[in-house]
């Protein structure tokens, strides 16, 4: 008897990682802000991811095993997405993660992903740094300065205007697009006339408006989140202001339109959905989406669940083992609702920028800027 | 088992101890509320992200340190001059005009951050341990601070300024030594800070982070160390706990504020003195 | 031109300041209390008006329900939270305060969702010119609306048998009482008014943005605060002052410094400057 205990003892240890749940499925880590000042993205972009795993799993799961979404909310906070994601790497033992936050905790958890050897997907966030972490790192969101250079081409190419006011919101995510855009604004010939910022929890702009009208520009280029474009850009036209506003990914949700109401007709925004996609994936994505959560779709639903797309397809095709799935998503080229991605050396995103016109109170197809090499995110 | 997760998930733990400790020597024991404390561990990481490159990490933290007293003094000096919710307000104040200020600073990242900050070369185990000995150090000192002339000084100034001043204390001194050493404290904060997260943003040292201090402090029982320790670790500890129930988190945590406040509002510690109270009652023996 | 504009739109801005730091100044009068939750009944009373608005068509309708509902939900929260902890050093109050903030933008989020709320259909969107100057209804509601609000405070506090029982509780509680004034009840009456000129403050908010959301007592919240203080803790011109005064510096801020300070650094560095040179504020108290 004294023989087979320790005996059984050791058989049960061995035999407990095969019997353990956890085998059973296959585990997608996520992170988002879903309390606090970004909650609203954050429960867009859990959704989004939420739903490429309900169509995966509705599908059949991976070589016949569930796919779990492990959830965490990060607050937005860089320090305490540190602990979270070496939780989803020992605790939770994800096989891939998925950021559906802002800049400052996805930062904070590319290096401890990177060092794990976990691969790891931005969906949105767009500082510069992320995917420097190391080649785990991947960003399926376009960065801030690409979607500048984008605007200015929006401008200058397709709008033929350029006498320009830049009015930023004030943070990493405003900054980089200015950066952006400024970049390459003198190659273009458009002139900044004036540039002014404002924070994140701004709603009212009545001084910004007064200045912006007594430059009098042909386009305001206007960097920002949809509580703070649906205010901004209702006060501009009921200052009387008619200049052309061109918004970015930060506009696109449904709840623009409604803040701003008429405002919002023939604002122009760079993003990644185009709503007149004729492509299945958007398609799909797009009914799916409203049909599941009785809302309207917007640009952090559709990244977080192209992001949650690509970490599947990967999935799907390399198995479980960390470096395959690295490895497929490097080589590989994915269909998801922001349309075609594939990857460069430093794992950015190469695809096409959307741009979209607020036309009969919803978001429509004004042009595609496609011209890759103009576009092309850094190597390193 | 010891993972990674619980390592750094000590970090935190520690890094807020180490502001609350210093928070508590200038509210808990001297009585002047501040509402600004994350400026100084602002300051305190901004400085360490900067000389980290060319110092070793003792000086790092010493500079991180000094620099955030030396805002510290600054704002002591100011609450020499304005009292009680003014000067509540008033570092209300410096909290929003550091933030405001950094975030339009080309040298110091402006909204991007610094980056690149070196590694410590401690390891995981070695940054923890280092980490626990700079809070066990700082409990230490206030500890004996608390037991000290100064602390008996300190006390006065807390309880009345004009009674204190009248024995013959200088509450002047006083307050600004409460300040600068404070401050220090939350500097070196600041310097671990940067270590463990490798880059900083402006957004990180904001008001909710002040009033997340102050609110350990308070919870904890003014003035008491093993109070505001046990306060630190458990408001640090509960939106992990509590992460199955991630959307109800915050508000779990506003109801404990509200709750401890309301029934409590000695906070632990003084939860403590009346246990202890009823089991002798009549002051016991 | 431009100068006008900005100091029209300072006004704006400064007016709204003033609907909402003019209740926690008579919060602070009476009681010494940082009433930080007082933001959380702001947004109260925002969400009030927008949902009674798109479920009965009518504005006035809602903004009446709001201001009576937040009136009572602050009488609610001084008996069940601050009553119990009038003896306590002041920073008890203030932390409890702070926790029923979180508590209340937390439950808006989780009851509203955190995407926020709009009018189905948008008010007061027509323009109003006189002479070359031009603005928005929804700016004129904002100005009118705070001259109406405080005019009407002003009378009472100055005409009626309510205003002499709060200032004479203000100046010496134990005086006022042996005169016969029933204290508790100006106490109650203090936060009903209060509580009210927040939501009347968060409805004609939410008809000038159009938007209601969980967090959008978090910028009034330590505004207020700043406000009180210029004018001079508890007094209720001086707050008046501050508010519109900071109002036009800050839209002069935003334009003029906004390169190297933002607009809530532009407000504290303001604050501190007043606060070195005068320690008890713009205005002393009383």
């Amino acid at each position: 008897m004294r023989r087979i205990l320790p005996l059984l003892a050791l058989a049960v240890l061995w035999l407990m990682p095969g019997t353990a749940p956890a085998q059973d499925v296959v585990k997608i880590g996520f992170h988002a802000p879903l309390t606090g000042f970004a909650a609203a993205d954050g429960k867009s972009a859990r959704q989004g991811a939420e739903l490429a795993v309900a169509q995966a799993n509705a599908a059949g799961g991976i070589a016949g095993k569930k796919i779990e979404l492990v959830v965490y909310d990060d607050e937005g906070k860089p320090e305490n997405t540190i602990p979270l994601a070496n939780k989803l790497i020992g605790q939770d033992k994800v096989a891939v993660v998925v950021s559906g936050g802002y800049s400052g905790p996805t930062r904070a958890a590319a290096p401890v992903l990177q060092r794990a050897g976990i691969p790891y997907l931005s969906a949105y966030a767009i500082h510069p740094d992320i995917t420097r972490a190391g080649d785990f790192i991947f960003r399926t969101g376009m960065m801030g300065e690409v979607q500048g250079r984008a605007g200015a081409k929006l401008v200058a190419d397709l709008l033929k205007k350029k006498k320009v006011v830049i009015v930023a919101v004030n943070n990493d995510f405003g900054q980089a697009l200015t950066a952006g855009f400024k970049e390459v604004a003198p190659k273009f010939g458009i002139e900044i006339l004036k540039e002014h910022t404002f924070a994140m929890p701004d709603r009212q702009f009545g001084p910004l408006v007064a200045q912006v009208k007594a430059s009098d520009p042909e386009v305001i280029y206007a960097p920002g989140y949809f509580f703070n474009a649906g205010p901004l850009v209702a006060q501009l036209r009921a200052a009387g202001v008619e200049a052309t506003i061109i918004g970015q990914e930060g506009y696109d949700s449904q709840r623009f339109i409604e803040i701003a109401g008429k405002a919002s007709e023939g604002v122009i925004v760079t993003t990644s959905l185009d709503r007149d996609s004729t492509s299945p994936a958007t398609r799909a994505f797009i009914d799916e989406y409203e049909k599941a959560f009785k809302d309207r779709v917007d640009m952090v639903a559709a990244s977080g669940n192209a992001a949650a797309t690509v970490a599947i397809a990967a999935l799907k095709k390399a198995g479980t083992d960390p470096k395959a799935i690295r490895d497929a998503i490097r080589a590989g080229s994915f269909d998801t609702a922001i349309g075609t991605l594939s990857f460069n050396n430093l794992g950015e995103v190469k695809k096409a920028v959307q741009v979209q016109v607020v036309k009969d109170a919803n978001f429509h197809r004004f042009a595609i800027i496609d011209d890759l090499q103009f576009l092309a995110p850094p190597e390193k | 088992m010891i993972g990674a997760y619980e390592i750094t998930l000590v970090a935190v733990v520690s890094i807020n101890l180490m502001l609350a400790l210093g928070l508590n020597l200038i509210t808990g024991f001297c009585g002047q509320v501040s509402l600004g404390h994350a400026a100084f561990f602002g300051t305190g990481a901004y400085a360490a992200a900067l000389v980290a490159g060319g110092l070793p990490l003792p000086a790092v933290l010493l500079v991180a340190g000094l620099f955030a007293c030396a805002l510290g003094l600054l704002v002591g000096v100011a609450s020499l001059r304005v009292r009680e919710d003014f000067l509540a307000i008033t570092t209300m104040g410096v909290g929003f005009v550091f933030v405001g200020v950094v975030r339009k600073q080309g040298f110091l990242g402006a909204e991007m951050g610094l980056t690149d900050i070196p590694d410590h070369g401690l390891g995981d185990l070695g940054f923890v341990g280092l980490c626990l000995a700079l809070v066990a150090l700082m409990a230490l000192l206030t500890w004996h601070i608390k037991r000290s002339w100064m602390g008996f000084g300190f006390a006065a100034v807390a309880d009345d300024e004009r009674t204190a001043r009248t024995l013959g204390i200088n509450a002047a001194a006083y307050k600004l030594a409460a300040f600068v050493i404070g401050t220090f404290l939350a500097g070196v904060a600041g310097a671990v800070y940067a270590y463990f997260t490798r880059f900083i943003i402006p957004g990180a040292f904001g008001f909710t982070v002040s009033i997340s201090i102050l609110t350990m402090v308070i919870v904890g029982g003014v003035g008491s160390i093993w109070g505001v320790v046990v306060a630190a670790v458990l408001l640090t500890l509960l939106p992990e706990f509590s992460r199955v129930i991630n959307d109800y988190k915050l508000l779990l945590y506003g109801a404990l504020i509200v709750l401890t406040m309301r029934f409590a509002p000695g906070g632990l510690a003084g939860v403590v003195a009346a246990v202890k109270a009823r089991v002798r009652p009549g002051g016991g023996p | 031109m431009l100068h006008v504009e900005l100091v029209l739109q300072g006004l704006i801005n400064g007016s709204m300041y003033a609907v909402i730091a003019v209740g926690l100044t008579l919060v602070y009068g009476l009681l010494r209390i940082l009433h930080v939750a007082h933001a959380g009944l702001f947004t109260l009373g925002a969400y009030i008006t927008v949902l009674i608005t798109n479920a009965t068509g009518s504005l006035p309708l809602a903004v009446l329900a709001a201001t009576l509902v937040v009136g009572v939900a602050g009488m609610l929260v001084y008996r069940l939270l601050y009553e119990p902890l009038l003896d306590r050093p002041p920073y008890v109050a203030l932390i409890a305060s702070i926790g029923l903030f979180i508590c209340m933008e937390e439950s808006y989020r989780i009851v509203f969702g955190p995407y926020g709320n709009s009018f189905d259909t948008m008010q007061l969107t027509q323009r109003i010119t006189i002479g070359p100057i031009g603005m928005a209804a929804a700016d004129a509601a904002m100005l009118v609306g705070a001259v109406v609000l405080l005019t009407g405070l002003g009378l009472l506090m100055k005409r009626t048998r309510f205003g002499i029982a709060w200032r004479a509780t203000v100046t010496d509680p134990a005086m006022a009482r042996s005169f016969g004034i029933d204290t508790i009840k100006v106490r109650y009456v203090n936060f009903f008014i209060a509580s009210a000129l927040a939501a009347a403050a968060g409805a004609l908010v939410a008809v000038l943005n159009n938007l209601v959301e969980p967090t959008m007592g978090s910028v009034p919240s330590y505004k207020s605060l700043a406000i009180i203080v210029l004018g001079g803790l508890g007094n209720v011109g001086g707050t008046l002052a501050a508010a519109l005064l900071l109002g036009v510096i800050e839209a002069y801020g935003t334009i003029y410094a906004g390169a190297f300070l933002d607009r809530d650094a532009i407000a504290f560095v303001f604050l501190i400057a007043v606060l070195m040179v005068r320690p008890q504020g713009l205005f002393a108290a009383r």
